[in-house]
């Protein structure tokens, strides 16, 4: 470069970035979406995530439970919810922004939700300012299990059935979304 | 075992949040000459007899504008007056600001014991219970602030509602600065019962905001209470208290989130209560190695 004349060298300086530019996209995007679909695949197969989809008859695969019940009927979702679903769909919507020139490149932002944005959007069935994705990170107590048994039907189905008593302290917390957060929040910061 | 950090953040946290709920929210109701009744307590010493009021936790703190703190009881029979507001101190008595009660050192049970004082409108309890034991299976007296349904004693040491009750759920360590400071950050959740929901919601409200709020850290010798739930020194003021004790390196609440019972969820229970949480974040820097 430094041998090119100067008029060429700033032609250069000029040009480049605009010829380059959906190149790099490109290449950024297909590691984006390669990570994205990693983070999604992750959430997943979480023993936390896969027990709440399989819904009030799953047993307790995650473990927070000591095996007894199931997390879907413990937290108190009515059967047929989808408590995973507004999860998904935040972690689908996960996009990136061209940031412009970089002095080397380009540079990319990638809106990532924080932790607290899907807490938003998970209330517990019986106290909606509270989360119950928070809540397998710090603990939920076993109330909406008995408001649940203590309703004229049970709202899950099954919970009424369970014989063993399950308590909030029986509750084992478990990483859930604050980990799958910051550990992908890192991940994509090192995409190049 | 001597005082640990858990004890002293029970403690530092419980004053201020009584505190911080009695300014925001004026939430005391004064009574005037109230009849403190006689009634039999096995666990008090026989030197004293008990003479209660319809209501339970009286308010302590002196640094609460508008509320009456009582330093006596009248009792109106004797010719002496012994007893009297206006005399400070506690001679031959003390109050039971927990229980809402005089114990006077007499033989006698046919006092006429009146005593002015405010009234908490929500009782404070640290308790050791789930939140499922608190709401769904035990069975509170409502000891009404307004309109008490009986005006006959209320039964000490029991919980009653409208109250709130503390737990400390979580408590984590991890580095914070060279040197070993440490970050602690610990969950403290408020289980808020009340018979309706305006004073729910005006709780709820008060503690919301309560983002940011620095707390100092106060031991348990500064506890107020003695053994007879009566004030140490006579007079307790949570704010001369608390400047005694650094906020720089107080308790900091770093996040608090509150919610309420859903009305289905609540028509589930057998009472009739309003049901609301407060899940407080506090953090800590300090150096526990030290």
């Amino acid at each position: 470069m430094k041998n090119l004349p100067r008029d060429v060298q700033e032609a250069l300086r000029k040009q480049l970035p605009k010829v380059v530019k959906n190149d790099f996209r490109k290449i950024f995007k297909k590691e984006f979406d390669s990570l994205k679909k990693e983070m999604i695949k992750e959430f997943l197969s979480h023993p936390v995530t896969l027990e709440i989809i399989a819904g009030p008859n799953s047993t307790n695969i995650s473990g927070t439970l000591n095996g007894n019940s199931n997390l879907f009927a413990f937290i108190g979702f009515s059967a047929g919810e989808e408590p995973i679903k507004p999860i998904l769909e935040m972690l689908e919507k996960i996009s990136f922004k061209d940031g412009g020139e970089a002095n080397v490149g380009r540079n990319f932002s990638v809106d990532m939700p924080k932790a607290n944005d899907i807490f938003a959007i998970t209330p517990m069935p019986w106290a909606t300012g509270r989360s119950w994705a928070k809540g397998i990170e710090t603990g939920i107590s076993g109330l909406g299990y008995l408001l649940n048994k203590s309703g004229r039907s049970s709202r899950s189905g099954v919970a009424i059935q369970v014989k063993n008593k399950v308590r909030g302290g029986g509750f084992s917390n478990k990483p859930y979304i604050s980990a799958l957060i910051n550990k992908y929040e890192n991940k994509f910061k090192e995409l190049k | 075992m001597i005082e640990q950090y858990n004890h002293k953040l029970t403690n530092s946290f419980m004053l201020w949040f009584d505190n911080y709920l009695l300014t925001k929210g004026e939430a005391y109701t004064n009574h005037s000459g109230v009849t403190l009744e006689h009634y039999a307590d096995e666990r008090t010493d026989s030197d004293y007899k008990v003479y209660g009021s319809p209501y339970k936790q009286w308010v302590i703190d002196s640094s609460i504008t508008g509320a009456i703190i009582p330093d006596g009881v009248v009792v109106g029979n004797t010719p002496t007056g012994s007893y009297n507001p206006s005399i400070s101190g506690r001679e031959n008595m003390a109050i039971d600001f927990d229980n809402g009660r005089a114990l006077i050192k007499t033989s006698n049970e046919n006092y006429d014991v009146t005593c002015d004082f405010s009234v908490k409108d929500f009782n404070l309890y640290f308790a050791n219970e789930t939140e499922e034991d608190l709401i769904v299976e035990n069975k509170y007296t409502i000891n009404s602030r307004i309109y008490p349904s009986v005006e006959a004693p209320i039964e000490p040491y029991d919980q009653v509602i409208p109250a709130v009750f503390f737990n400390t759920s979580t408590i984590q360590n991890k580095g914070f600065a060279f040197g070993g400071m440490e970050e602690t950050t610990t969950t403290v959740t408020a289980t808020v019962m009340s018979e309706d929901s305006y004073m729910l919601d005006g709780l709820l409200s008060i503690f919301a905001d309560s983002r940011n709020e620095l707390i100092s850290v106060i031991p348990m010798s500064d506890h107020p209470f003695n053994e007879f739930n009566d004030l140490k020194s006579g007079t307790y003021n949570y704010k001369d208290l608390s400047k005694q004790y650094s906020k720089c390196n107080g308790l900091y609440i770093n996040d608090v989130t509150t919610s309420k019972l859903t009305d289905r969820a609540r028509k589930s229970l057998s009472n009739d209560i309003f049901v609301g949480f407060i899940d407080f974040e506090i953090q800590h820097h300090r150096f526990r190695h030290q």
